[in-house]
């Protein structure tokens, strides 16, 4: 009987310890994949990505990283090149105040377009929104994840 | 002949699932493999308690859990997708705990007709956690965009508040709360799947309103707030709280839903203000409420002093308060806690309000943080899938996702620990309960999806959108 009590004891026990166990693993799993996440290099503001572009440059798909201030335009100078014949030299800039983004254009000829909306001096932009530029479209994402 | 000849005489696989390439899950088959083991032993543990010898409690119950989550472990594996590895086994190992609870509870609590034969509390609950396995499986394999859910938010929130005006006029009192609404032969809890919507509504609107609301052009004393038409809905959401507590006398999901609201709005914003304003608008719609409704003050009163009437008002309290102190630090062991005494249950809601009262007395406190501990994990990972998606709309919906199983986890917990009063809302992967169950494993199934690192992009602007644009385009 007294046998019979400890083995009893014994699995509670290890009911518990097993609980436990499955805890620490998953833990382990997420401290892994937390310190994967802090390693990754130049953990940017987020990035532009192109998603229509008729002239082909920038071309399509490409991904720019963000500063925190990133002019765009036809011009050479300019961060992000626009080669696009309803691009101004100097079209629009992209700038990160306190914690969110903001698109300005820069009296450029044909405008600035957040979702399609004409922007009239400066335009707050957050994540997923999609900012044209003469027929050229770039989407605002997130810094990629890992 | 075309089709012998060739040599790639591939089986064309249906193209709604996308391309199909069998991807290892080793985290999950490692964790799922400890949650099964853990399992199996509590099943001994819960036979010995209950029979005195080392036989397993009703292992074909078990069997059936285990082995759907071996086949969700496998769709998952087969269908390839680059989601979330923990989320599977954390919800099989909560599920499995409630099913050798309700396993081990009187049968008779709840019982359902199946043709013929008549199946008790540990069987329906187990069909419940089955086709919660499955339907968290399907979704985390299905669901590719989200357009559906962002598109159509304004929607969902009528379809929530439809279903929430339906159940105000249509539900049936059950102890003296309107939450059940009964379609035919279902019956439902609507404020369950309600809170989904509020979720996914909130990801919406907080998402395309972001930047709005972080503007602050109105000052009110010390406070700088967003332009008042953006404060609209959180007036709205005030009133359907209050609105909820009044006619459906139902706290916990008033609670529930405020508590996520603010959370999620503080999330998108940043802003203390807009969460201190809406606390303050809480508490004192709650103090309001406590003097103004007998049955809010009731609960009130029964938490800071459930002693004052222990057969009465404060009986499920003060019992759920034994129940944590006889378990002590290791519990009396599975089954051999008391179900009964006088040939009644000690506390008569514990499989719906009290389970972690049960599990508490014969897990104890060690078992108890372990369960906590559980849906800490959840939460993690909900927000760990947030920080990491690639828009507002996804980083919110699966902040608010995580939290809503999170903060319905504290309440309930809080409520039967006598920290907060007590609510009756069900513990997540827990209670019995078919709604509440299925409900969960839609989130849990959501949060597969948006963990997928391969997800499609969200859609571009719609056609009308695109139409104006070049219009405008032209003019100038």
């Amino acid at each position: 009987m007294d046998g019979l009590l400890l083995v009893v004891w014994v699995i509670r026990l290890a009911f518990l310890a097993l609980l436990y166990l499955f805890l620490a693993r998953v833990v382990r799993s997420l401290l892994r994949d937390l310190r994967a996440a802090a390693r990754e290099p130049g953990a940017s503001l987020g990035r532009l990505v192109v998603i229509e572009s008729p002239a082909g440059d920038p071309e399509l798909g490409r991904s720019f990283d963000l500063d925190v201030i990133t002019t765009l335009g036809r011009d050479v100078n300019n961060a992000i090149v626009v080669e696009d014949p309803f691009a101004s030299a100097e079209h629009a800039v992209l700038t990160y105040r306190g914690r969110s983004w903001y698109v300005e254009d820069l009296g450029s000829t044909n405008g600035t377009f957040v979702n399609g909306r004409a922007v009239a001096a400066v335009a707050p932009l957050g994540f997923g929104d999609e900012v044209a530029i003469g027929q050229v479209r770039l989407r605002l994402e997130r810094a990629r994840p890992t | 002949m075309t089709g012998a000849s060739r040599p790639a005489a591939r089986v064309e696989l249906p193209r709604i699932l996308g391309q199909i390439r069998p991807r290892p899950r080793w985290t999950e088959l490692r964790l799922l493999t400890i949650a099964a083991v853990a399992l199996v032993v509590g099943s001994l543990s819960l036979g010995a308690g209950l029979t005195g010898r080392l036989t397993l409690h009703a292992p074909q119950g078990l069997t059936i859990d285990l082995a759907a989550l071996g086949v969700a472990h496998l769709a998952q594996v087969l269908a390839g997708r680059r989601s979330d590895e923990v989320l599977l086994p954390v919800m099989g190992l909560l599920g499995g705990i409630s099913l050798l609870l309700m396993q081990r509870l009187p049968q008779e609590l709840v019982t359902m007709e199946l043709g013929e034969t008549t199946v008790g509390l540990g069987d329906v609950q187990l069909l419940w956690l089955v086709l919660a396995v499955g339907v968290a499986t399907t979704l985390g394999i299905v669901v590719r965009s989200d357009s559906w859910l962002r598109r159509y938010k304004y929607t969902w929130a009528a379809a929530g508040i439809a279903l929430l005006l339906l159940t105000f006029v249509f539900g049936s009192d059950v102890a003296g709360q309107r939450l059940t609404l009964r379609i035919g032969p279902f019956a439902g809890q609507p404020s369950e799947l309600l809170k989904v919507i509020l979720v996914v509504f909130l990801a919406g609107y907080l998402s395309e309103n972001r930047p709005l609301l972080i503007e602050q052009d109105t000052r009110l004393g010390p406070l700088r707030l967003p332009p008042l038409p953006y404060l609209a809905p959180m007036v709205a959401m005030w009133a359907i709280a209050l609105g909820i507590v009044v006619v459906q006398r139902d706290l916990g999901a008033a609670l529930l839903f405020f508590a996520v609201f603010l959370a999620l709005v503080y999330a998108a914003t940043g802003r203390l203000s807009l969460v201190v304003i809406g606390s303050i608008l809480f508490f004192a719609g709650s103090a309001l409420m406590a003097n103004l409704f007998d049955h809010v003050r009731a609960r009130v009163d029964i938490w800071l002093d459930p002693f004052a009437d222990p057969l009465g008002t404060g009986y499920q309290v003060v019992q759920s308060l034994h129940a944590f102190a006889r378990g002590g630090l290791l519990g009396t062991g599975l089954g051999e806690g008391l179900p009964m005494v006088g040939g009644r249950l000690p506390i008569p809601e514990v499989h719906t309000d009290f389970p972690l009262a049960a599990l508490g007395e014969e897990l104890g406190l060690v078992g108890v943080i372990a369960i906590l501990g559980l849906f800490f994990v959840l939460i993690e990972r909900g927000l760990r899938i947030g920080a990491s998606a690639a828009d507002d709309f996804r980083a919110i919906l699966a902040t608010g996702l995580a939290l809503v199983v999170g903060v319905q986890a504290f309440i309930i917990a809080a409520g039967n620990l006598k920290v907060l009063p007590l609510t009756g809302v069900t513990l997540p992967f827990v209670s019995y309960g078919g709604s509440s169950l299925l409900v969960n494993a839609i989130v849990v199934g959501l949060l597969l999806a948006l963990s997928d690192k391969g997800v499609e992009p969200p859609p571009p602007p719609t056609g009308v959108r695109r139409w104006r644009d070049r219009l405008r385009r032209r003019a100038s």
